[in-house]
């Protein structure tokens, strides 16, 4: 297979992954936050900002590490990965800023911070670092796009300065690197024990950099597995069959064979390990001096957990990987200690920034479809922008010299947009059309329907302890605040099966059991609940009316003949339907039938003045008391008695 | 001078009319704020800037702003939306707003709401009504209280209320004023017949946030200004040695 075929397919999942995030930020704009995110109050900072974000620069770190390594140490062996690290840092801060740029409730506004300041801000020192630093990621990147483009007296310039650039991008990034740990700072009563440790500015920056560096090394294989198999994997003959003989002793001469760029790998990996093995020490030590977090871990909640895989898969695992000389002097083993590495990394940051809110904010978050398309989507054309980027300019090595020569068009390899224009109705093109084809409409439907989650209030029927009706418990919006009701003896005493209409009002027409949310289906508010049109029609159907529209025939069956047709022009309810309604209340009809009162105003309605009325007829004052129904006591002091609110929960303990 | 709020708790009976009063008064949406009030764990919402909070057997809490002394959303606003005013209160200046979201996170009495439900969101917290005060006026939940549980005034004066009731009755108080050293202090000051720790607020700080933050933060610019002195010293100190032993610099010519 030639390098193009082994990366066509990547790439097509990564334009069919691409698509989606395309639409979902459509639908972000379009609806705004909350209809797109499953965030609350209680967790505010959610998979954008704290994945694609602090994660993503986290993960993003080897631009200024290796560059420090190379430039600023003058270590050979790290020369040859600078620019992919520069590579890795501006994609790595260009996704995350793009990233950002959805998660922030007013992003035309995202020039705010340069020109209102508030120093005294740990993101507003973050919001300058980062934002200066991609700038530096794109000034040392700018260098290998004119070479390309051919203008040599500026890349001269640009590259000249390329010095500067690193130690400004190096101070840039230790800063804001410990800013974004600082920012967690602010929050000690809410963030989880375990993640809320003092040094957590000094945790963040030397993992950032002990991670980076794998992220960096996962790149290199990755090139090296689509491109250039030989430098990492072993050469190949001329008849492409492994060739174990062929011996590239490593620099102390042990003789193992050895592809050409491993000790690159393998000098980022110890780099990294050694970086990772202070870490670890840093975590024990700031775990063993603050007591609460040592017996957090001890509890064994699914948070110490978390803790424990972070810290043992994430960082110990890689460590110890590392240091065996068989993983070293291995590519697999390096890769497979990378992904751990890399992938703890970002599993802390998820624990400090989002999961470590769980308990003090007494709910859990989990991401919305939506939410799931940007991040994989913005990571998707990330993943996009690097393969045109190492396509076609001098990263990893000259390999785009040769087809550059063959064909001069800057985009001429770039995937398939512009293999179209090149060479018509090649299968490649056809193929990014049907994704895009297919995947659109399909991401339309499947992410549009968190918008229609109904976040409206509901009131349910009253919780039945048996089929009898015996006892019911009283809690509409199941919200904890209830009390029990004997509906079985107040039916006795009121008269047995007879009695329903001297609590149900039966205001529906032939009505029989129709439960009180029906029409009561908010809490505390009123719902409107006349239906004007089904009237309208029902009233041209009962007189035989004719005409294009019988209905409009109608009004004046209700409305009189010359006055304006308006509510209070109409007649009541009871005119027609004396009948077949019971409402309690006769005189307060009017508005009662038009308008559904809230369903605890309709349950208070009913019982308090029955209760107060008996309270006179059987001599016990304190019937009519909220106590009786709402088990209180009588505070110091005072004669009030007040209702209590009863915990659905431990009633049903009693029961 | 600052103004503040004295909150009695054994007075609420919890009505919510300082919430209906609220409501009005912010130009809110009733229906929203009703809403909110069944679906919300604390029904605080940017719909319902001060809620009612049910404490554990039969006493309620109004739960609003705090407007600490030294405020953790203040100095956390990256582009200073949120300021102290002179005569005391906490205001948001929704004009500079990003929409970050860090207030939230920074205020540990989980006071700002965000206005999920708008295609254009921002913040909403309680301002202590701005409008009404600055005529010599009461904010409307004061106003609209009618068992005496709000009472506004300066927070000096409030403190010795407080006292006040305290020593007159002894026995029904619980001998401490919650506000009065909690995060660095707050403007809005409680006492109660109950423990107040079922309010969900964390009150065992005395400290304020931005108190325990300003020593990291004012460390930044010596981390930056030796990183960039400690880096660019050790560039110069290598080149000058390979410079010596005849090697050209590698920054100069080149990666390869």
């Amino acid at each position: 297979m030639n390098p193009t075929d082994r990366t066509r397919r990547v790439k097509d999942i990564l334009w069919a992954l691409a698509f989606p995030g395309a639409v979902a930020m459509v639908f972000r704009f379009a609806f705004g936050l909350g209809a797109t995110t499953n965030l609350t109050d209680g967790v505010p900072w959610g998979l954008w900002k704290i994945f694609n974000m602090v994660a993503g620069a986290a993960l993003a770190t080897s631009g200024f590490t290796v560059g420090f390594l190379g430039h600023v140490l003058h270590l050979k062996r790290f020369r040859p990965l600078v620019k992919p690290a520069i590579v890795v840092a501006f994609l790595g801060y260009g996704s995350s800023l793009f990233a950002l740029l959805f998660d922030i409730g007013l992003p035309w506004r995202f020039w705010h911070p340069f020109v209102y300041w508030n120093h005294h801000s740990f993101l507003f020192e973050v919001f300058w670092c980062v934002s200066f630093y991609f700038l530096i990621t794109f000034l040392e990147l700018s260098p290998t796009l004119l070479e390309r483009l051919g203008l040599e007296k500026l890349r001269g310039t640009l590259h000249k300065a390329g010095g500067v650039f690193v130690i400004i991008g190096i101070t840039l990034s230790s800063l804001h690197h410990t800013s974004l740990g600082s920012l967690f700072l602010v929050t000690p009563q809410r963030l989880h024990e375990l993640w809320f440790s003092p040094i957590v500015s000094l945790l963040f920056i030397v993992s950032a950099i002990g991670g980076g560096m794998m992220v960096l090394l996962l790149a290199k294989v990755l090139y090296a597995r689509w491109y250039d198999p030989d430098k990492l994997f072993y050469p190949r003959t001329a008849s492409g069959e492994l060739c174990e003989t062929c011996v590239n002793p490593d620099e102390n001469g042990k003789g193992l064979p050895e592809p050409p760029h491993r000790p690159q790998i393998r000098a980022l990996a110890t780099a990294s390990a050694m970086v990772l093995g202070v870490y670890f020490l840093l975590k024990l030590g700031d775990l063993l001096l603050r007591p609460d977090a040592w017996s957090a871990l001890l509890a064994g909640t699914w948070e110490s957990w978390l803790y424990g895989v972070e810290l043992l898969l994430g960082v110990a695992l890689p460590v110890v990987l590392v240091s065996i000389k068989r993983v070293r002097y291995s590519t697999g083993g390096l890769t497979t200690a990378a992904v751990f590495a890399a992938g703890g990394l970002a599993l802390n940051r998820m624990n400090v920034g989002i999961f470590g809110y769980f308990r003090g904010a007494e709910e859990v978050y989990f991401p919305s479809g939506l939410e799931w398309a940007i991040t994989v989507g913005v990571l998707a054309m990330a993943g996009l922008a690097w393969f045109f980027l190492v396509e076609n300019f001098t990263v990893f090595d000259e390999r785009w010299k040769v087809r550059a020569s063959a064909s001069p068009r800057l985009l001429s390899s770039f995937d398939r947009l512009t293999y179209l224009w090149n060479h018509r109705l090649l299968n490649g093109m056809e193929r990014i059309t049907l994704i895009g084809l297919v995947v659109v409409p399909v991401a339309w439907i499947l992410l549009y329907s968190p918008y229609y989650r109904d976040k409206g209030e509901e009131v349910f029927p009253p919780l039945a302890r048996d089929v009898e009706r015996d006892t019911l418990l009283l809690d509409g919006n199941r919200f904890n605040m209830a009390t029990t009701f004997a509906h079985a003896a107040h039916q006795q005493r009121l008269g047995g099966r007879e009695s329903c209409s001297e609590c149900h009002h039966l205001t529906l027409p032939a009505d029989q059991a129709t439960p009180c949310n029906q029409c009561h289906t908010r809490m505390e508010g009123r719902t409107a609940i006349f239906d004007h049109a089904r009237h309208a029609e029902h009233v041209a159907r009962d007189k035989r009316l004719t005409g294009l529209v019988p209905a409009n025939l109608s009004c004046t069956e209700c409305h009189g003949e010359d006055a304006a047709k308006a509510r209070s022009t109409a007649k009541g309810c009871l005119k027609c339907h004396e009948e077949d309604m019971h409402p309690v209340d006769p005189p307060a009809a009017r508005l009662a039938l038009e308008q559904a009162s809230g369903y605890r105003s309709a349950m208070h309605g009913t019982c308090i003045p029955c209760h107060k009325q008996k309270a006179v007829e059987v001599d016990n004052p304190h019937l009519g008391d909220c106590a009786t129904c709402h088990p209180g006591r009588t505070a110091p002091g005072e004669d009030l008695v007040r209702a209590v609110v009863v915990n659905s929960e431990d009633l049903a303990a009693v029961h | 001078m600052s103004v503040g709020l004295l909150v009695d708790v054994t007075r609420c009976t919890g009505c919510e009319r300082c919430v209906d009063a609220c409501v009005q008064q912010n130009r809110l949406d009733p229906a929203k704020a009703d809403q909110d009030r069944a679906t919300l764990p604390d029904g605080l919402s940017a719909n319902r800037l001060t809620t009612v909070q049910p404490l554990g057997s039969d006493h309620f809490a109004k739960k609003a702003c705090m407007h600490c002394l030294e405020p953790s959303c203040v100095s956390a606003c990256l582009v200073g939306g949120l300021t102290k005013r002179s005569d005391g209160a906490v205001v948001y200046d929704p004009d500079k707003c990003i929409g970050c979201r860090y207030c939230m996170l920074a205020c540990p009495f989980e006071i700002p709401r965000y206005q999920w439900d708008r295609t254009v969101p921002f913040m909403a917290k309680c301002e202590l009504c701005e409008e009404k005060t600055a005529e010599g006026g009461e904010p409307a939940c004061v106003e609209a209280c009618e068992e005496g549980v709000l009472k506004w005034g300066q927070r000096d004066d409030l403190l010795a209320e407080a006292r006040r009731r305290l020593q007159n009755y002894p026995n029904l108080y619980v001998q401490r004023i919650w506000g009065e050293h909690e995060f660095g202090g707050t403007s809005v000051l409680y006492i109660s017949d109950v423990d107040l720790e079922e309010l969900g607020w964390p009150a065992s700080e005395t400290e304020s946030i931005p108190h325990m933050t300003e020593p990291v933060l004012m460390a930044t610019p010596a981390i930056g200004g030796s990183v960039l002195a400690g880096v660019a010293g050790v560039n110069w100190i290598i080149r000058r040695r390979m410079k010596l032993r005849g090697e050209e610099s590698h920054a100069e010519g080149g990666e390869q």
